[in-house]
């Protein structure tokens, strides 16, 4: 929880992603995390990774969360998740897709509770951004990153939301 | 030895559990990549056993199992989905699922949960043959 107590993306939402983040790619893709002291950064604006992909919590907590990784690295979780088996290579690009939602899918659908009852939250299937840009800060948004470095390349974590999750007397803010 | 229809929309995931279950001895059915695909070849290819991703485009797992239990009560069903999606478990094992299995899946988490249907079934067809002998006396 927040400092101040009040529930915010950074801390209800993005932190429990970085620490789940980090032990799926040690422990179930043995991949390994140069540094676990993770900085999150609240931006105006984002360059997302090329290779990113993307997936919406639903019901009473609405955001967007995104994961990019390094060429080198989405290599490495595709290989792990490959387990060995040679793949033809014009299925490369398509497993490599499949990958990255499947990372993101896995990750969100492990790491978040709904912050106030602990209940599931809801999510979208995931969508890949093909040749990604960056993020803009609205007026009413928030935006939330982090930076995952391994020992092949970074896996950027983005979460995108409402300024406040939730208003002063707990209840859910209308979206 | 089970035929297994494979119903999930991650590519990888699909090929994942396709080698799983050859590795295992059992043969794959088919595969489909969305739920209402997953009815079609339900029926098409009458598995015995069907491995239903929950969170997929066009048709949910849980509405594929609902549907499905409408005109097949006999296939078993395992819902695959991630650590803290227990509701929507729950939804899936009302809606007439027999079992789960959470992601990261791998070779033995697939093999514990048909074991655990089919450890079930042995029972049930264990009672039965008991309860034919006790009404034979």
């Amino acid at each position: 929880m927040h400092q101040d107590n009040t529930p915010s993306l950074e801390h209800e939402i993005l932190s429990p992603l970085i620490q789940r983040s980090i032990s799926f790619l040690k422990e179930d893709l043995a991949i390994q995390v140069i540094s676990e002291n993770i900085d999150i950064i609240l931006p105006n604006k984002i360059k997302l990774k090329k290779n990113t992909a993307m997936l919406g919590t639903g019901g009473n907590v609405q955001v967007l969360i995104s994961m990019g990784y390094d060429d080198a690295l989405l290599a490495q979780v595709v290989e792990a998740f490959l387990e060995g088996e040679a793949i033809e290579e014009d299925e490369r690009e398509e497993i490599q897709e499949s990958v990255s939602c499947e990372v993101v899918n896995t990750i969100v659908g492990n790491a978040l509770k709904n912050p106030l009852d602990g209940t599931t939250l809801s999510i979208t299937p995931p969508i890949l951004i093909s040749e990604a840009k960056s993020l803009f800060k609205q007026k009413s948004s928030q935006i939330a990153a982090a930076t995952i470095t391994t020992e092949f390349g970074e896996m950027l974590v983005t979460v995108v939301g409402p300024k406040e999750l939730f208003s002063q007397t707990f209840n859910f803010k209308e979206l | 030895m089970l035929h297994i229809l494979v119903v999930d929309d991650s590519l990888i995931i699909r090929k994942n559990i396709k080698k799983y279950i050859t590795n295992l001895g059992h043969a794959i059915a088919g595969e489909a990549k969305n739920g209402s695909m997953a009815i079609e070849q339900c029926k098409e290819l009458n598995p015995d056993l069907i491995t239903m991703d929950i969170t997929m485009p066009d048709m949910d797992g849980i509405e594929a199992v609902k549907q499905i239990r409408e005109f097949n009560k006999e296939v078993n069903i395992i819902m695959v989905t991630s650590h803290g999606q227990e509701e929507m478990v729950v939804s899936a094992l009302k809606a007439g699922a027999q079992g789960y299995l959470l992601k990261p899946i791998n070779e033995e988490k697939l093999a514990q949960a048909i074991a655990n249907i089919y450890e079930d079934y042995t029972q049930e067809l264990d009672d039965e043959l008991l309860d034919d002998e006790f009404l034979d006396d």
